[in-house]
């Protein structure tokens, strides 16, 4: 006996998952060769990490803590070149350090050096690097005491007592901002249960979009200035800075593949619905 | 007694200062060994993982005084965090170790896939080799146009191979949640129908072509500026999102401390010795 043809209801279920990545692929090649740029506007908690920069006081020093690596890059080097962008515009010195992975500080380095050239700022006097710490709280609880002892060498080796930005720099009331820019969960908790919290200084963050609503607590209660969001919050970033960049490109790629991820859903239940209904409710 | 730990001035004082070290760990392991039984090596970790715990409790909750303030144990926070990264060093060298002997025995033994193994060792070698090499060219800063062949070497096995590499393997992960989710959101319950409802609210909240959808409405000064697709999909976050999030934390939090001491007062079935025991 011949089995009974598959309705196109039930084919509709069953898309093959390789035209599903094909479709996928031409989306994002579509998008990335010819971009229908739409408007982006920056949300609250974006507004916040900018205005978080913007009122550190001179005197103080604003620390960007780089735990990111190639996996994440295409959502946190764009949150990385618009922190500092922001920086170097507003006029704020800004050290870079990385807790985990270590990878995240050649590549924070290397996007600070080609931002700091666009702006002629000079390394150890409008910026630095602090390079890889590892130790994760422990370090945080020695940089509260005493940075220059906790530090010791910058990323290249040379001690950071002797940049000029480091005068004065004693311990965590130097400090104006602290921004952490991670693919990483955990380390937000570190900062503000051993930094924020006891010393009261101001954290903005940025996470990927993956990672982001677990945060969204700390933003409600004012632990956390600002967010950053995934491409979306770098691409805000680009806006308030007035740069647009690789987040605005990727913005736009994001923009169609999820109306494609959603419209695939869409048809995947609408075949669901279909079929049941023609079998009279029977089928799951 | 904490400024015995500060770092070599000197050379001269460093080679001294890690040759006693080694001599120093050597004798002390030495005569651990000797003079301890398995039950007296267990003991010594217990007592070694209460007084690290009791430290860094204790100069947390203690007291400080002063300007800078501190107390009786501020001041052994840096030679405490520099043995910790010490011992994490140590970690970097068994890796190292255990995934030499993994893979030297797949190449030895021809096993199947051993030239993954052999592309293993070619891609640490020449990582490791060609990192430290471009790190004592010491370059002058910024980086001249021409680069010495070792750092052409280094730039293009880290950011021509590495890097991409990594990258494009992470992004594979679109690739299956686009295909997972047309498979398994399917609207069988009331509550799959609203988590599908948010998840479009959301997905489309955080992209301009959400934003672009409902531009029609207006921004503020309306009732109906609520229904914003950026808007609604803030709200969702915030109002929604929270809440859940704050009630996970805090029951991971809860937790965490139960298991925190646990381990810091050796209780945790499997630790260190008691599998031997």
């Amino acid at each position: 006996m011949q089995p009974p043809p598959i309705s196109f209801w039930h084919r509709a279920q069953q898309i093959p998952r390789h035209y599903i990545y094909l479709l996928l692929a031409a989306v994002v090649v579509w998008q990335l060769l010819f971009p229908i740029r739409l408007p982006i506007a920056p949300s609250v908690a974006t507004r916040g990490v900018y205005d978080a920069i913007a009122a550190v006081p001179d005197d103080q020093l604003i620390l960007i803590s780089t735990d990111w690596d190639a996996s994440t890059e295409a959502e946190t080097a764009p949150q990385t070149q618009t922190v500092i962008e922001a920086c170097f515009q507003l006029k704020k010195r800004f050290c870079i350090m990385n807790l985990s992975p270590p990878m995240g500080v050649k590549l924070a380095h290397d996007i600070a050096q080609k931002t700091a050239a666009r702006y002629g700022a000079s390394y150890g006097v409008d910026w630095c690097n602090w390079g890889y710490k590892y130790g994760y709280d422990n370090v945080l609880m020695a940089i509260a005491k005493n940075i220059p002892k906790a530090i010791g060498g910058d990323f290249y080796g040379k001690p950071v007592s002797s940049l000029p930005m480091m005068e004065g720099v004693k311990d965590v009331k130097s400090i104006g901002l602290v921004v952490e820019i991670t693919g990483l969960s955990g380390l937000t908790e570190m900062w503000i249960g051993l930094i924020q919290g006891p010393y009261r200084v101001p954290f903005a963050s940025a996470y990927t979009a993956v990672m982001a609503p677990g945060y969204y607590p700390f933003l409600d209660s004012g632990q956390i200035k600002g967010m950053l969001v995934g491409a979306k919050g770098a691409a805000e970033m680009e806006v308030l800075v007035k740069r647009p960049g690789k987040a605005t490109d990727i913005m736009n790629v994001q923009s169609w593949a999820h109306v494609l991820i959603i419209a695939l859903i869409l048809v995947g239940n609408a075949g669901y619905v279909l079929a049941r209904v023609r079998a009279g409710g029977r089928e799951r | 007694m904490a400024h015995l730990f500060d770092p070599a001035r000197t050379t001269h004082a460093l080679i001294l200062y890690l040759a006693a070290a080694l001599v120093a760990s050597f004798l002390l392991l030495l005569a651990l060994h000797r003079l301890l039984g398995p039950r007296g090596r267990r003991w010594l970790v217990v007592l070694v993982t209460f007084v690290g715990g009791l430290f860094f409790g204790l100069e947390w909750f203690y007291p400080a005084h002063g300007q800078p303030s501190k107390n009786f144990l501020t001041d052994w926070i840096e030679p405490v965090s520099n043995m910790l990264a010490v011992v994490g060093a140590f970690t970097v060298g068994l890796g190292i170790y255990s995934l030499t002997q993994v893979h030297g025995r797949n190449v030895l033994r021809r096993r199947i896939g051993w030239h993954n193994s052999a592309a293993f060792f070619l891609a640490m070698v020449a990582m490791l080799v060609f990192t430290l090499w471009e790190h004592y060219l010491r370059l002058p800063q910024p980086t001249p146009k021409l680069v010495p062949w070792p750092k052409g070497v280094y730039e293009v096995l880290f950011n021509g191979i590495f890097m991409p590499l990594q990258a494009a393997t992470f992004s594979l992960l679109a690739f299956y949640i686009a295909s997972a989710a047309y498979r398994a959101f399917r609207i069988q319950t009331a509550e799959a129908g609203l988590m599908m409802a948010a998840a479009f609210i959301v997905m489309l909240g955080q992209v301009p072509f959400g934003a672009w959808l409902t531009s029609a409405l207006p921004e503020v000064g309306s009732p109906l500026a609520f229904f914003r697709l950026e808007k609604l999909g803030e709200w969702v976050m915030s109002w929604l999102n929270t809440p859940a999030q704050r009630g996970i934390t805090f029951g991971i939090a809860v937790g965490a401390l139960a298991m925190s001491l646990r381990i810091w007062l050796s209780l945790e079935r499997g630790t260190f010795f008691s599998e031997q025991s």
